[in-house]
């Protein structure tokens, strides 16, 4: 005879049992249930657990059917999507009757209330597949690994020999350890491609997920599907300024990290680009430590690049078909060619936009003094002001980024490495220079991606704050067409997007539909009550809106229903900890300034040797002479440094013409004046 | 041949029986889907209330006492047993009814409750076999399951016809069925355990079992009540946690138990029967010529502070709350569950 106690559940009881070979035995931990009210269906089924049951929202588990269909057992696997619990009492008016007003009394009482808990489960898979068919009653299951492949359909994935699986978690219940693998085909292409993260800011998740799962990429894709880098671009504070510095990991990180064959280790081959601070002196980037500054290389734009997407810039409301008209005739017939014209004193080669500066200055002094007309080349005076205006204003918008004058500093095109991170700084820039930044990056990579000349087969843009860039409504901007374009067309050049936001439904519908995986963190409860979460049950939002760090919910197109993992912390050093052990570099005079850029790439320049150089030249020039070395990096600074200042020649301004106006502006012309 | 068609047991389930029945015996009229009513709801002709005054045990009259102490837990387990019975066909006007009949025990372990071994059931056709001579019927069921409703009785007096009064004698039979599952758990309980069984209902149907000192009756029905005259009154006047003097009852067919009545709850604003149950244990003083009436008492005052250490969890929202213990409710809902 059995005593009574072994006949009650007790924890672990239900997980398994061991055989006299010692072949683990498990023991069901739940049995279906349907009733003519709650009927199961192909894609929903009820099961009822002990108490002590480890099954909780998100749990998969496993259903043995109990008769043949087409002579196989059907085996059907769920996740837990909702839970029940309730006793034999039919009013809470009865407990409180029965314990006198008392709730101390109901702990008391020599027998608890007899309680079920319920739950019900979303089908990810059946076996046989077909006929397909309502969940027949059965024993429950744990599910152990092989169930949780075959539940999610992984087993396609991670065969032998094509194995494209990419680990972006563990799933964890009741006491195991499974691996969850995004396939790469459908998360770089070209199946599917993008991968999108929400969840609410100050938990870690965002951040810390697609550094964790950049690890992963970059560990575990697949060799015939060629090389890989990412470019990131750092959109606020300090978060990706340190991904080439080692963090802190507890036992459970690095353990996760050894169950899911990844390195524990900060990236091997990161490079950080900033642009300058806007008088030149310094990189304007959370990474201006000394000690990091090796590896910050200046990100400085000329005229040419810039002119290319005049447009993020220039607002639409005021650059009309007119202004297009003359940015694309200065792009095409100016810009980079000799340029003669009978109206100007003398032939313009532009290249910076000094240069331009100087010709739209000849050509109006030009047709100032020529008689009879308000056009040249069809283009009427005033809208030649207005393009001067705002051409001449990007130069002072974006400072720093777009240089005066001088040879651009700019991303490693054509030989990007396998691999590699290239991280971008702009949190410290406009919004203005940060849209510039974005698009001319992207676009970029793009023509070289088209051209298959990048120096890598695929490339993971990684972009955080979606909703300023891609907004659900607001007016339409580059950049969210660009991003749009991404997500539409990326996956057939390599182009894969990366993207975050805290509120998923406030970014373009398109731009997040594309994107094949979507990773959700903790949730903000409005958020989870906009229409974009209706398909997710009242208790997956619960456990959404609750998750702790470095849980997610994923969604990927092999998954019929999302699954939650657990991710370890990055092994790279945290945005947080990076400021605090590398704090940003203050502000200091010049001489200093120079000191620090030129010490980054050679340790034995002193702060008199800047002195000596500083007072035999200008500012101007030695910013010049500075911003050449950080772009070339010679292996002798001081030569490179000296040569650049010596091979400039003082340029001296040229006699004012005295102004002679053709005749009276136009009284509306906001800009003669 | 008793089996159905598909060779599976005939009065498995009530649905079972009916396609059985409408199968095998053209001569009978299967009730219609959903006709078919539980004869235990219908309104029937219950027992006569009556007094029966009864010896006392502990004191010279029966009076009330103070239950002493503070309620403890004493039980291990809980023995009950349920019934269903519907009419399955007729044969002309006689009845023939499916009933079912289970009982189950209970344990208590760590505060919850599970089923100690297997549970008995039974399943049966009652029907008026004296008069049926339709050979068809009782070639349709196991023999052992088919119970005769017209059966005559020790005078040889076969019962009339009547169907409402086949109808009665049906239910009848399937409560007698039910006892005896009851008894027969009870009796394998107080062979193998030593532990406290608390039974719903009394313990003398079993010599065994009235004897047994591990097992306690708790009575709810008081259509029989064991005093009269001022006992009476002193019996419907115990407050909360009083109990009675205990006295002996001895029913005719039915072995002598000490018994006595405990108010398990306040019974303002209620009849005088509400809260109040009949306890009963084996008769321990029935061969001795004098009752050691500290003894008695002692076992009385030690019963009911476990009865009354049983009035939590409350059994609502059985309307019968106010007498029944929650380990017996649990046990009925267990079988509701089985049947």
């Amino acid at each position: 005879m059995r005593s009574p106690d072994a006949l009650l559940p007790t924890p672990g009881r239900h997980s398994q049992l061991t055989t006299h070979n010692s072949h683990p035995m498990p023991l069901p931990l739940g049995r279906v249930v349907a009733t003519e009210r709650n009927p199961n269906t192909p894609h929903e089924f009820h099961f009822w657990t002990a108490i002590e049951s480890p099954v909780g929202i998100g749990t998969i588990v496993r259903v043995d059917g109990t008769h043949a269909v087409g002579g196989q057992i059907p085996r059907i696997y769920g996740v837990v999507v909702e839970g029940f619990s309730y006793t034999d009492l039919q009013s809470p008016l009865h407990d409180v009757l029965g314990s006198d007003g008392d709730p101390g009394r109901t702990a008391l009482a020599a027998t608890e209330r007899a309680e079920v808990r319920l739950y019900t489960a979303a089908v990810l898979r059946q076996i046989p597949e077909e006929p397909l068919q309502p969940v027949p009653m059965g024993e429950v299951f744990l599910a152990d690994d092989t169930d949780v492949q075959m539940a999610l359909r992984m087993d396609a994935y991670l065969k032998p020999g094509a194995n494209t699986g990419i680990p972006v978690g563990l799933y964890r219940a009741g006491g195991m350890d499974a691996p969850i693998y995004l396939d790469a085909d459908f998360l770089v292409g070209p199946e599917a491609a993008h991968l999108n993260i929400t969840g609410v800011s100050g938990l870690a998740t965002k951040t810390s997920a697609v550094e964790w799962l950049l690890a992963s990429l970059f560990t575990h894709f697949p060799e015939q599907k060629g090389s890989i880098a990412a470019v990131c671009f750092n959109v606020k504070g300090p978060d990706l300024c340190f991904l080439d510095l080692p963090g802190e990991l507890d036992e459970t990180d690095v353990a996760m990290y050894d169950a899911l064959g990844v390195s524990a280790a900060p990236f091997p081959n990161v490079r950080y680009y900033a642009p300058l601070t806007s008088d030149g002196s310094s990189l304007h980037t959370l990474r201006s430590n000394e000690a990091l500054l090796h590896n910050v290389h200046p990100l400085t734009w000329g005229l040419g690049e810039v002119l290319q997407f005049a447009e993020v810039l220039l607002n639409r409301d005021d650059v009309d078909a007119k202004a297009d008209a003359l940015i694309d005739f200065l792009r095409d017939r100016v810009i980079g060619h000799e340029f003669k014209d009978p109206l100007l004193s003398t032939t313009h080669y532009v290249r910076t936009f000094a240069d331009l500066d100087a010709w739209f200055r000849d050509l109006l002094r030009g047709m100032e003094q020529r008689n009879g007309g308000e056009s040249w080349r069809t283009h009427h005076v005033a809208t030649i002001r207005k393009v001067r205006n705002r051409l001449s204003n990007i130069a002072v918008r974006c400072a720093g980024l777009v240089t005066d004058d001088g040879v651009p500093s700019d991303l490693p095109w054509g030989s990007f490495e396998d691999r590699a991170v290239y991280v971008v700084d702009v949190a410290l820039l406009e919004e203005d220079a940060q849209d510039l930044i974005f698009a001319r990056v992207v676009s970029t990579l793009r023509e070289h991606l088209e051209r298959r000349d990048l120096g890598v087969k695929h490339v993971v843009v990684f972009v955080d704050e979606l909703n300023k860039y891609a907004p659900a409504d607001g007016p339409e901007s580059y950049v969210r067409k660009m991003l749009l374009d991404i997500s539409e067309r990326g996956r057939y050049l390599g182009l894969v997007l990366f993207s975050a936001q805290q509120f998923r439904s406030q970014v373009h519908r398109r731009v997040v539909g594309n994107a094949g995986t979507g990773l959700f963190g903790r949730m903000d409860a409005d958020e989870l009550a906009t229409p974009g979460y209706s398909t997710l049950t009242p208790a997956t939002r619960i456990k959404l809106a609750t998750l702790s760090k470095g849980q997610l919910m994923v969604r990927h197109p092999h998954f019929t229903q999302p699954i939650f993992v657990t991710f370890p912390r990055p092994a790279a050093l945290r945005g947080r900890d990076g400021a605090e052990r590398y704090p940003q570099a203050e502000a200091v005079p010049f001489e200093v300034a120079v000191l620090r850029a030129l010490r980054a790439l050679d340790p034995a320049i002193t702060l008199a040797w800047v002195q000596d150089q500083l007072a035999l030249h200008d500012e101007q020039a030695v910013q010049r002479a500075v911003h050449e070395v950080r772009r070339t990096r010679p292996a002798d600074v001081k030569s490179c440094f000296a040569a650049q200042l010596r091979t400039l020649v003082p340029s001296r301004p040229a006699p004012a013409a005295a102004a002679t106006p053709i005749r009276s502006l136009p009284p509306d012309d906001p800009y003669g004046a | 041949m008793q089996a159905d068609v598909s060779g599976r047991d005939p009065t498995a389930t009530f649905h079972a029986a009916l396609r059985h029945v409408a199968q095998r015996l053209p001569n009978v009229r299967p009730v219609l889907a959903g006709a078919g009513a539980v004869l235990e709801r219908l309104p029937g002709d219950p027992e006569a209330p009556r007094l029966i005054a009864a010896e006392p045990v502990e004191d010279d009259g029966v009076r009330p006492h103070r239950v002493p102490g503070t309620p403890t837990t004493g039980f291990s387990a809980f023995l009950d047993g349920t019934q269903q019975s519907r009419v399955l066909a007729w044969i002309g006007a006689a009845p023939i009814v499916y009933g079912c009949v289970a009982a189950a025990v209970r344990v208590r372990a760590a505060r919850r409750l599970v089923t100690w071994r297997e549970p008995i059931e039974q399943r049966r056709v009652y029907a008026p076999l004296t008069y049926t001579v339709d050979a068809a019927l009782a070639d349709a069921f196991p023999r052992q399951t088919l119970v005769d409703t017209a059966t005559p009785d020790a005078g040889g007096v076969i019962p009339p016809p009547h169907p409402t009064l086949l109808l009665e004698r049906a239910r009848l039979a399937v409560s007698r069925d039910r006892e005896e599952i009851e008894r027969r758990l009870a009796e394998r309980w107080c062979r193998d355990e030593q532990r406290t069984l608390l039974i719903d209902g009394g313990i003398g149907a079993s010599e065994a079992v009235a004897q047994a000192p591990c097992v306690v009756g708790v009575v709810k029905s008081h259509r029989t009540l064991y005093v009269d005259g001022a006992a009476l009154q002193a019996v419907l006047a115990l407050s909360r946690g009083e109990r009675s003097t205990v006295i002996r009852i001895a029913p005719r067919g039915r072995s002598s138990v000490l018994s006595w009545y405990l108010r398990l709850r306040t019974h303002d604003g209620h009849d005088a029967l509400w809260g109040l149950v009949r306890v009963e244990v084996a008769d321990t003083e029935r061969s001795v010529p004098l009752p050691d009436h500290a003894r008695v008492a002692g076992r009385a005052d030690t019963v009911s502070r476990w009865l009354l250490a049983e009035l939590e969890p409350i059994s609502l929202p059985d309307p019968r709350w106010d007498k029944m213990v929650y380990g017996v409710r649990n046990v009925e809902e267990y079988l509701k569950a089985r049947v």
